[in-house]
């Protein structure tokens, strides 16, 4: 089949989708409400789904015979699956982080342990959490906040905070709205603050831990948060799970009345992923295998609320990761509700884990991505700032000479604070003061005015390649919180 | 409804999952195999001294979406147990046992949960804003009590083993001591058996209350407003739509009765009577411009509680 669709691609490329989006059936009866998925080490499939099964089955080529066995059952709302072995997972649940073992071989887990415990949960629907390897035997879990569009319980897990519970999205018992560092025996300890809801985490193959989160109070778009041991995320409910601050204070209340000293102690995200244009709600961030054929290297960022994925370019400037974003998928038969991702284990295939339920539209389910080319669709593949501007690279020699006008650039800021997102402000038109190419796929723009602390976002003319493909993407947006010299 | 077609064709070409968890809202296990099930069980009347171990929440001002503020009233609390485990032996008997608490709360007979209000349905998923707690099923004979001169020490939840038939065995720790605990149905009414560290005790209960899950019927007698504000809360509408102008996944709902929209595709729309309707039953009929296509489900509503909604989304006008 493979051949096939080379060939189809090679062929002009104009109109080949560059992915194979499958659906993998789960049996019939089955709600398949994608909590987490992770591979075992032996390449078995594991999901746990949000009523509480875990599922497991050996991928097949044919996607709609795959063998699922429930592997265990009994969690509530499993949004983190660690799959340590065909035998053993772990699995973060609203009150705790359980392993499940099948200790006699008959296919079945048999024993349930607490793995590690202790952040609270208020009986709040919202309350979900997802965890990333710390590459130590350890885990950095993703604790979210609640929503005011749910109440909590009369008794809590755990200690109640009067502030925390204050305002939309809520973080009233411990550790809502943090990431909390696991070691590998199950110690936790709080490792950054400040989440709204960050449903996926992940530690790339450097070592940089990254997350998502959603767009909305204290949110003015979707960000992607590089994350640091004590820093402040900018979702002011969890400081009262903070030492640092003081306990008779009101978080919430006092940044509303102070954005400076609210800006003063956040750390910025990376990226601002604009929510309309290009992702809605972010769901795992996920780097790209290098034995992945496309923009290895890169980053996926599922959204959640939308049938795309975003791609990210990142870079350091001035010590600072920041970088570019846009599409990797738009469309092409992917559902909505994305927001887990895995690599098949010899890295050629992407599994989307999806899931909103109850909140909007059902969007449920895991889909399969496969390249249809080994060669990647004609597009921008390296997306970085210099001094004066911009340095694109392409992936593909371009057809002719570039000109100023084929580079649209305008510029915005964001503001988040308490209302449900914000609006892009302070807008400007950029003029184009001049366009080099140093080589074949390379290309310099220079910009009338390059300030940092803006969102640049660039509109490109319809390119070609030189072997006649045309440009996969035409909307990219750089955050510039740093800018190189400045 | 569709849907079911679609899942009967695929049944011949797909294995069978035995025991997952299904659409039903209503699962149930077996005598001798029992399905275990972690969820926002009910507190269905324990005495708050039950609750030795666990946090106490208050009421909260209620929260302006619109103006970042409090605004008049306040939240109140639900009555749900936040990190217990549900147990079913069949009709024969149902459990919850806490993991804070480390203990039996209560027990009943005659079914399980209706987890209906928390689950939806297959087509929307559903959940009752702030009312979604599972709803007991059956005939409750068994309230766990406080325990004199309280706790000693914090019991700490170790986690549990399956028996060959899933029957699980509680395990926790109170200060050095470890505890196992196994309950089992027995044949009688209103009875039990508790196994702790291999001593085996009957618990006998009587009636406390019967119920019946999830009332899903809002019984509207007469069409009104009123009604409406509680089919507004009732299927969760306010997730999406505000009523105070305030941004969502969906169009504010004040002041949309009467005025003009304007429509993906580049028309625009009189949002009269006709168009509330089918925004409810058909919402995909007509996309409001600025929110994404396709996004909000159809509800399958009574027309009394439809009828209802529209009068109460037009008194959100006046």
């Amino acid at each position: 089949m493979k051949t096939i669709l080379i060939t189809f691609a090679g062929a002009g490329g104009l109109l080949a989708e560059p992915y194979l989006v499958e659906d993998i059936k789960f049996p019939p009866e089955v709600p398949p409400e994608v909590g987490a998925i992770d591979f075992a080490p032996d390449g078995t499939l594991f999901a746990v789904l949000r009523r509480g099964d875990v599922m497991r089955a050996k991928p097949k080529k044919d996607p709609k015979s795959w063998d699922w066995e429930l592997f265990a059952t009994g969690f509530h709302n499993g949004c983190g699956i660690d799959a340590l072995s065909r035998d053993k997972v772990r699995v973060t649940q609203m009150a705790d982080f359980t392993e499940a073992t099948d200790t006699n071989g008959d296919g079945r887990a048999d024993q349930y342990r607490i793995f590690a415990a202790g952040w609270g949960l208020s009986g709040n629907y919202h309350e979900t959490n997802t965890i990333a390897d710390d590459g130590k035997g350890g885990y950095y879990i993703a604790v979210g906040t609640a929503s005011h569009n749910g109440p909590t319980a009369e008794h809590t897990l755990g200690e109640y905070s009067k502030f925390g519970r204050r305002g939309r999205n809520f973080a009233s018992v411990k550790w809502k709205g943090t990431t909390l560092h696991c070691d590998a025996k199950g110690n936790l300890t709080p490792f950054c603050f400040g989440f709204r809801m960050h449903n996926g985490i992940h530690l790339d193959s450097s070592g940089n831990l990254w997350c998502g989160d959603n767009q909305g109070d204290w949110r003015a778009t979707t960000p992607l948060y590089h994350l640091e041991k004590g820093n402040f995320y900018g979702h002011p409910s969890a400081l009262v799970w903070d030492e640092r601050w003081p306990r008779d204070k009101d978080p919430l209340a006092t940044y509303r009345e102070d954005l400076k000293a609210y800006n003063k102690h956040r750390t910025m995200p990376a990226i601002q992923v604009p929510h309309k244009e290009m992702n809605r709600s972010a769901g795992e961030p996920y780097e790209i295998p290098k034995n992945f054929p496309h923009f290895p290297g890169q980053m996926l960022l599922p959204d959640n609320n939308s049938k795309r994925i975003t791609r990210i370019m990142l870079e350091e400037v001035n010590g600072k990761f920041q970088g570019a974003c846009t599409h990797f998928l738009n469309g092409g038969g992917l559902r909505s509700g994305n927001h887990r991702v895995r690599f098949s284990p010899d890295g050629s295939q992407i599994y989307i884990g999806q899931t909103v339920r109850g909140w909007g539209r059902e969007a449920e389910g895991l889909q399969r991505i496969t390249p249809t080319s080994e060669i990647e669709p004609f597009d921008i593949t390296s997306f970085k700032i210099t001094p004066k501007g911009f340095k694109l690279t392409f992936n593909r020699d371009l057809a002719k000479t570039v000109k100023d006008s084929d580079f649209n650039f305008k510029s915005f800021t964001y503001q988040s604070k308490w209302t449900y997102g914000s609006p892009q402000e302070n807008k400007k038109d950029h003029k184009v003061a001049g366009v080099k190419m140093p080589g074949d796929r390379t290309v310099e723009v220079m910009l009338d005015e390059l300030n940092p602390g803006r969102v640049f976002q660039l509109d490109l003319a319809k390119l070609m390649s030189k072997d006649g493909a045309e440009i996969q993407n035409r909307l990219f947006y750089y955050t510039a919180n740093e800018v190189p010299g400045q | 409804m569709h849907k079911r077609f679609l899942l009967i064709f695929f049944v011949g070409i797909s294995w069978v999952a035995a025991d997952s968890l299904t659409y039903d809202t209503t699962p149930l296990g077996d005598v001798d195999r029992p399905m275990i099930l972690r969820t926002y069980v009910p507190d269905p009347g324990l005495d708050p001294a039950v609750f030795a171990n666990h946090g106490k929440a208050s009421k909260s001002p209620r929260y302006s979406p619109k103006s970042g503020k409090d605004t008049k009233g306040e939240y109140s609390m639900m009555k749900v147990i936040p990190a217990a485990i549900a147990v079913n032996h069949g009709p024969a008997l149902s459990y919850v046992w806490d993991t804070t608490e480390c203990r039996l709360l209560y027990a009943w007979q005659g079914g399980f949960l209706d987890l209906y209000p928390y689950w939806g349905t297959e087509g929307r998923g559903g959940r009752r804003s702030f009312d979604y707690g599972a709803r007991l099923m059956g005939n409750l004979f068994y309230l766990a009590q406080p325990i004199k001169g309280g706790n000693a020490e914090a019991p700490k939840f170790l986690g549990y083993d399956l028996s060959e038939n899933g029957v699980p065995t509680f395990r926790y720790r109170v200060g050095k001591e470890e505890y196992t605990e196994t309950i089992m149905p027995t044949s009688g009414l209103y009875a039990f058996e508790k196994t702790v560290n291999g001593n085996k005790v009957s618990l006998k209960g009587k009636l406390i209350s019967k119920h019946q899950g999830f009332e899903r019927n809002l019984k509207i007698k007469t069409v009104t407003a009123n009604e409406g504000e509680k089919v507004f809360g009732a299927y969760g509408c306010v997730a999406c739509h505000s009523i105070d102008g305030s941004k969502g996944h969906g169009p504010s709902l004040k002041g949309l009765a009467g005025s003009t929209r304007p429509i993906e595709g580049g028309t625009s729309v009189k949002a009269d009577a006709a168009y509330l309707k089918e925004s409810i039953q058909a919402p995909n009929a007509k996309t409001a411009k600025g929110f994404p296509p396709g996004y909000m489900p159809p509800y399958q509503m009574s027309e009394k509680e439809v009828d209802s909604l529209v009068l109460y989304i037009q008194s959100l006008s006046k």
